[in-house]
């Protein structure tokens, strides 16, 4: 165990520093969730109050956001590790007696790390912009605590699809299953304003819950059922996803 | 205790698809042990299997006394593998990469900077050591490779083609280092190769292996010596009818011990070359043929290669080297 955690952060320090290395990589994952959430505030955020009874719709907006670029950095968690599978640097950790668990744990922890630090940076706009933080400093803590676990969380969908198939098309799928679950979520609307069909699903849609527990740091303040739904489907979800990273694992390892 | 043992270890792909079809191996420890084959032939296989990234259909290996499949955790820590890819992470430096290596074979953190300072120097690579390994040349990647599969002091190392596409100078100072290695500190290689001269050079003993069977085992001197004879090459004007009744008409010669047709040549396995080139030119004649070349030459690898598989290494590799796999479906008739 103590080896694991040893061999997963010295792993995690290997990709950050890839990260770090190449910035570049994260400029699309920044612009895009900031692009979008100035464009829906800009052309709903007028008249929610009146459609949808919500008077701070950059609020309401703001962890979509953060959500949008958490996605788009969990999404494609798994491609490093195909870089890696491609050009044989895996097999030659494979050969190490470090950890398995460790071979995408390390890159996962990066993958957390990066995604609390961009949505520390997207919460930061959001205020900016005048979203507010009912639940002061300590909200916005927890705030991205939840989106670095729901992207540790997320990002072991593509880290599962890349061990499983080393293919980096099937890597990026994890990116494209994001935006289904988001729309089948209160995105834009509180889901009391849904068709049937459409709240339904919203509420079998674990996303949901994320997204209302972190709209309700930023509206509300503590809400403490919001919040417990929130961290229960992140860890249900992680539950899913790191049971298909073993297995990916597995079916990489003699 | 060998340092690397085989018995009847066996990769099938499928019913059809035989990469290593139940080999045997003995290596002795500080020994440097060859695996000549050609693409395909299973050399890779076997080294994946040795080194635990493959496990094997049937037989059973062991590494270091340890046996590699359910032992795999302990083989890795003794083991040093460069894989036939340099497979480098290129974003990091080369100081940065052994770092890792180090930490990861859990060498103590007191040692690791002076360890891998080591390295850097023992592969000539001080002056690179803190650039990306991007800018790493593929001689350059290939010789930090080989100080990664280094870094924790294993007792055997496995090197997967370490010199293949280098240049004759990178190539050089690789054999050199493992020759060195293998002097001073007593390590134990196992490399397979494509290159005749590297195995000729370098190692104590050798295997060739073909169609994931090893066909003939010894050190190059006594695999040279049980050809036993000269090797007079001729060459035969014409086409495949003329290079058919040219391997007959030598054959009538009585001091021959073997004739394999291979290209545009006749290739002769006689005891006294140079007194047998006249006579094979005159039994050509007799049957209208010509010769447009003749060589007489001692035995070399390359000439075991061929009378063991019936073609040569090098001259098979573009064909063989188009589909690998190929060569692994089913054995030659």
């Amino acid at each position: 165990m103590r080896h694991a955690i040893g061999d997963t952060y010295f792993l995690m320090i290997r990709a950050l520093r890839e990260t770090v290395r190449q910035p570049a990589l994260e400029i699309g994952n920044v612009f895009i969730p900031i692009f979008f959430f100035a464009v829906t505030v800009g052309a709903i955020g007028s008249s929610a109050a009146r459609a949808f009874g919500v008077d701070n719709y950059t609020g309401f907006q703001m962890p979509i956001a953060v959500l949008q670029g958490v996605a788009g950095a969990a999404g494609v968690a798994g491609i490093g590790t195909v870089t890696d599978i491609e050009r044989g640097y895996f097999d030659k950790l494979l050969l190490t007696p470090a950890a398995r668990i460790s071979l995408a744990m390390g890159r996962l922890a990066a993958d957390g790390v990066r995604i609390c630090l961009l949505s520390a940076f997207i919460l930061v706009v959001g205020i900016v912009f005048g979203s507010g933080l009912e639940s002061g400093p300590l909200g916005a803590v927890v705030l991205v605590a939840m989106s670095g676990l729901f992207g540790l969380a997320y990002s072991g969908i593509g880290m599962a699809l890349a061990l499983k198939t080393g293919s980096a098309q099937a890597a990026q799928l994890g990116f494209l299953i994001f935006f289904p679950l988001l729309f089948l979520s209160p995105a834009f609307a509180p889901k009391e304003f849904f068709a049937p069909w459409l709240e339904f699903l919203a509420t079998i849609n674990p996303v949901t819950y994320i997204v209302e527990g972190m709209r309700s740091l930023v509206l509300e303040g503590w809400d403490a059922a919001a919040l417990g739904k929130a961290f229960a489907s992140i860890v249900a979800m992680g539950a899913f996803t790191m049971t298909l990273v073993l297995l990916g694992l597995r079916s990489r390892t003699a | 205790m060998p340092a690397i043992l085989a018995e009847g270890l066996a990769k099938h792909f499928s019913p059809d698809i035989k990469a290593v079809d139940g080999i045997a191996l003995e290596v002795p420890e500080g020994q440097i042990f060859g695996f000549l084959g050609a693409n395909g032939s299973g050399k890779t296989t076997t080294v994946r299997m040795l080194t635990t990234l493959l496990r094997p259909t049937a037989g059973r290996a062991e590494v270091v006394g340890l046996d590699v499949t359910r032992h795999a955790g302990e083989v890795r820590s003794r083991i040093g593998v460069a894989l036939q890819e340099a497979g480098l992470d290129d974003i990091q430096t080369g100081r940065e990469l052994l770092a890792l290596s180090a930490r990861l074979y859990r060498v103590a953190p007191s040692e690791i900077a002076g360890r891998v300072a080591q390295l850097l120097r023992i592969v000539d690579l001080e002056d690179a050591a803190d650039r990306r390994l991007k800018t790493y040349s593929g001689g350059m990647q290939r010789r930090l490779d080989l100080a990664a599969a280094l870094v924790h002091r294993p007792s055997v190392v496995f090197l997967d083609e370490p010199t293949t596409g280098l240049d004759p100078i990178s190539r050089d100072s690789i054999w050199r280092y493992v020759a060195e290695l293998n002097r001073s500190e007593g390590v134990t290689f196992f490399l397979t190769t494509q290159y005749l001269e590297e195995a000729d050079r370098l190692c104590h003993d050798v295997a060739i292996m073909d169609y994931g069977r090893i066909v003939a085992q010894g050190s190059p001197e006594e695999l040279k010596a049980s050809i036993g004879t000269d090797v007079v090459s001729l060459r035969i004007e014409g086409g495949a009818d003329e290079l058919t009744r040219a391997e007959q008409a030598v054959r009538r010669f009585e001091g021959i011990e073997d004739v394999r047709a291979v290209d545009d040549a006749v290739i002769c396995y006689v005891r006294e070359g140079s007194s047998a080139i006249a006579k094979l030119v005159l039994l050509l004649d007799e049957a209208a043929l010509r010769a447009k070349e003749v060589t007489l030459a001692r035995p070399t690898l390359d000439d075991v290669f061929l009378k063991k598989t019936g073609h040569h290494l090098e001259a098979d590799e573009a064909g063989a080297g188009a589909d690998p796999a190929g060569r692994a479906r089913g054995r030659r008739p």
